[in-house]
């Protein structure tokens, strides 16, 4: 058996084992580094801690088998095992990267260089498959310039532990030009959070092949003039945090108009649509049957989609939006106009279902008020989100199992499950579909719109739409000292979000609650409906909703017990 | 004497000029309050409401008797005109039962009787068009072909303030899976093939309204949309500006509902009745 001291022959299953254990204790030592790249000082939703979770679950898998299976075996294991237990969407990166790894090792004994190398290969390729846009910038990017790096490396046929050091090497060139790629990391004077976890994974593999004891040194690795010295946050403005932002929000700008409308006509073909349409776009979507199809499309031409449309038929519902606007007034419309593609072709393909067939909903919510709420909506489970709210890809995958329906609806309700959710859909043979819905409140708009009667495509489209109908206010506290969007925030304050962006900071949680509102509040707004969280007492709450009845005598308020941890207030205005 | 003449029942809720114009023969239903019953329609709406809002227990509603149809059949018989008698949905109401069994007693080949499958804004239409019919010389026959074509286009959608009355009423329908919602929400119905069932739901009665005006099909020329409301008169005028707005062309109508429709729905109803195509 090949020791760790190994520095040029063959891995062993168990040297990866050890290796993994051992980078996974370095990981959780430096996981605050990374928690600290996060661009939005609330406290939910970690990077780092969302990854040392991933990491946990495999080696939890792993501290339990045998030595001496091959590094095939041991690489699925770990791969399978971080898949389930994947937290956010960093840490589904991570578990789709190992997954490619798995498949790179498969079958074999052990692997040298030259196997290793082409491992990374596939782990870089799966990871890019995972998610629906890839956007540069992000733990891609890294894991991207790390395959080329030791792929250029294999071939100067060097040992194992030279292949990891030009690994960590090519990373963090490329994780300290991740914020010249992403502008709202460069606006916060961050780098990549989850690039900069990959990197500390290796150098944990890394500490385990040379033996070394994680002690003194560590630091050092982190310090010595490599990217992550950036300080985790100067004074410029940002928007989000750089996770929601780099993988969720962004669209190809070559197609900045989403196109939304209905045809109604008789004998209309879905299929034949989309062959004249989908040479127009991307993200195309269509849903319906002979009578009415929906359509959604990003073009670049949305005259030539309209035409299009009216050949086969009359056009109602015409909503066209451009989305540089949007982009650039960042989440301010909210995340529900990007669909992801896996939904797209999901959705499109899917023919219209026979109306008996049910359909089962999967709500991920934090707070037992959240919980029954949604329950009486009609959700079939309601997986907790804990106090990060964000639950490991296998809690997903055994409520979508427990629900007696062959498809199947989630609602993750926050843009760090989005992933996760995803992920899930992939591993269970039902049909799922996972709804853009990044808040609670737009996953209450969202479940509003279900029905059990439709087919899931048609759901689908309806509740993504409605998601997208409500703002979501949230009123928090920091959890370190910032200056976002022009505003100085102390490690603390309590803070007021609208749509994810910081508006207020400082005040007492009442005033922000008013201030919030009254910056959002216009002419078609009509119900305000206050959701308060587990600190906050019913009389409390009861005495803001007067306040706020009588600061906008026009608008409905409607006062629940949401019992969310970490938020004082959720919000949902429409 | 025209040779074919229209019964309907009091859930059309027609306006006296109407009755007069055609010489629509009107049979009412029952409201049973505790110590007092009320033919539907006998006293104003205003009135009615004022009632049942002081009222301890719900009010309930039934269906005329057989007698009473026989009465009115034998009647028209006797003058010489066949009859065509169009009644309330036998999904949520006996009404048509009892008109069946009244004309099998008194001439089955003379009297036909027509399910609308409607209620209220939607009755009134089809009963309006029939005796417009009528009135041109067309058959009993032609007559029923005409209603049975027309009923299954038009269209109503309603909204009412609360489930309540008709969960209490038990005419809640497919729109049960909307009790027990802690958010609070503006149920859609409509009236699916005669019974009530759930269209959507949103959470402000302005949504509501947009998503019943966003139901009605555009239309080349003059059509017909009727509002229907029961103790809700700015939001009716609400929603028919709505949908003037949207459609210069439509000529809107707004009826009241007859009182043991409100009994149902429970005042601050709003709704809409158009053809589909």
């Amino acid at each position: 058996m090949a020791g760790n001291g190994n520095k040029g022959g063959l891995l062993s299953g168990n040297d990866l084992r050890a290796m993994f254990l051992q980078a996974t204790d370095y990981f959780e030592q430096h996981k605050e580094i990374i928690n600290d790249l996060n661009v939005f000082p609330v406290p939910d939703g970690d990077t780092g801690t969302n990854m040392v979770l991933t990491l946990q679950a495999a080696s939890q898998e792993l501290l339990d088998i045998s030595s001496t299976l091959s590094i095939g075996e041991i690489a699925r294991i770990a791969a399978r095992s971080s898949l389930m237990g994947a937290r956010g969407n960093s840490g589904v990166i991570l578990s789709q990267l190992f997954q490619g790894i798995a498949r790179g090792l498969a079958g074999k004994e052990e692997a040298g260089l030259p196997e290793l190398g082409r491992a990374f290969q596939y782990g870089i390729v799966y990871a890019y498959n995972a998610v629906s846009r890839p956007v540069e910038g992000t733990i891609l990017t890294v894991a991207r310039e790390i395959a080329k790096g030791s792929r250029d490396a294999v071939q100067k046929s060097i040992n194992i532990m030279e292949l990891l050091d030009v690994a960590i090497e090519s990373g963090k060139k490329a994780l300290g030009r991740t914020p010249d790629l992403l502008p709202v990391l460069k606006e916060a004077g961050v780098v990549d959070a989850g690039g900069l976890g990959l990197i500390v994974f290796l150098e944990g593999c890394l500490k385990s092949l040379s033996s070394q004891s994680a002690g003194s040194s560590d630091a050092a690795l982190l310090q010595e003039g490599g990217p992550g010295k950036t300080p985790p946050v100067k004074t410029n403005s940002a928007e989000t945090s750089g996770e929601k932002i780099n993988l969720e929000e962004s669209f190809d700008s070559r197609f900045p108009y989403c196109t939304e409308l209905i045809i109604k006509g008789d004998g209309l073909s879905t299929r034949l649509l989309r062959d004249h349409l989908q040479i127009l776009g991307e993200s195309l979507l269509l849903a319906g049957d002979e009578e009415a199809i929906k359509v959604h499309i990003h073009t670049a031409n949305p005259g030539k989609v309209l035409e299009t449309c009216l050949a086969c038929g009359s056009i109602h519902d015409i909503k066209i939006d451009n989305m540089l606007d949007q982009f650039s007034k960042s989440r301010w419309s909210g995340n529900g106009e990007q669909t992801g593609k896996k939904e797209a072709t999901e959705a499109g393909q899917t023919v219209p279902v026979p109306s008996t067939v049910e359909i089962g909903v999967i709500v991920v919510a934090a707070g037992s008020g959240f919980a029954s709420i949604f329950s009486s909506m009609g959700a079939d489970r309601v997986v907790s989100g804990g106090q990060s709210m964000n639950p490991p890809v296998k809690d997903i995958v055994d409520a979508i199992m427990e629900v007696n329906a062959e498809r199947i609806i989630v609602l993750p309700n926050n843009s760090n499950v989005q992933f996760a959710a995803e992920q899930a859909a992939k591993l269970v043979d039902k049909e799922v579909s996972v709804i853009d819905a990044h808040s609670m409140p737009q996953g209450l708009a969202a479940i509003t719109a279900f029905d059990r009667r439709k087919s899931l495509a048609d759901n689908f489209v309806e509740m993504c739409l409605r998601a997208r109908q409500v703002k979501t206010l949230e009123v928090t506290y920091a959890t370190r000292d910032a200056q976002v969007s022009g505003i100085a925030v102390k490690k603390g304050d309590i803070i007021g979000l609208a749509e994810g962006v910081i508006l207020f900071s400082g005040l007492s949680v009442d005033e922000t609650v008013q201030k919030l509102l009254r910056a959002v509040i216009g002419k078609e707004e009509q119900i305000v409906t206050l959701f308060y969280g587990e600190e906050i007492t019913e009389n409390n709450a009861s005495e803001l909703a007067g306040k706020l009845v009588a600061d906008h005598p026009d608008i409905e308020v409607e006062l629940q017990y949401g019992g969310q941890p970490l938020y004082y207030y959720l919000i949902s205005v429409e | 004497m025209a040779p074919v003449r229209i019964v309907t029942d009091s859930t059309a809720f027609l306006d006296k000029e109407t009755i007069e114009k055609y010489n629509i023969v009107v049979v009412p239903l029952y409201v049973n309050f505790e110590n007092e019953v009320i033919l539907d329609g006998s006293i104003p709406n205003s009135e009615f409401f004022e009632k049942m809002k002081h009222s301890a227990k719900l009010p309930f509603t039934s269906q005329p008797s057989p007698g009473d149809f026989v009465k009115v059949f034998e009647k028209i018989i006797e003058e010489g005109s066949d009859i065509v008698t169009i009644v309330i949905s036998s999904g949520i109401s006996g009404t048509y039962d009892s008109a069946i069994n009244a004309a099998k007693v008194v001439d089955a080949k003379r009297i036909a009787v027509v399910d609308s499958i409607l209620t209220s804004g939607g009755l009134a239409r089809l009963v309006t068009e029939a005796a417009e019919a009528a009135v041109q010389g067309k058959t009993k026959e032609e007559i029923v072909a005409l209603v049975e074509d027309k009923k299954r286009r038009l269209r109503i959608f309603f909204v009412p303030d609360t489930l309540e009355y008709l969960k209490k009423g038990g005419r809640i329908g497919g729109a049960q899976a909307l009790l027990g919602t802690l958010l609070k929400i503006k149920p859609v119905l409509y009236l699916n093939n005669g019974k009530v069932d759930s269209y959507d739901k949103v959470r402000t009665m302005k949504k509501a309204l947009e998503r019943i005006v966003d139901e009605i099909p555009p239309a080349k020329g003059p059509f017909p949309v009727i509002l229907i409301h029961a103790e809700a008169p700015s939001t009716v005028k609400t929603l028919a500006d709505m949908v003037q707005d949207r459609f210069p062309e439509a000529e809107i109508t707004i009826n009241e509902l007859s009182p043991v429709i409100g009994t149902h729905t429970g005042p601050g109803v709003v709704g809409i009745c158009f053809y589909a195509q």
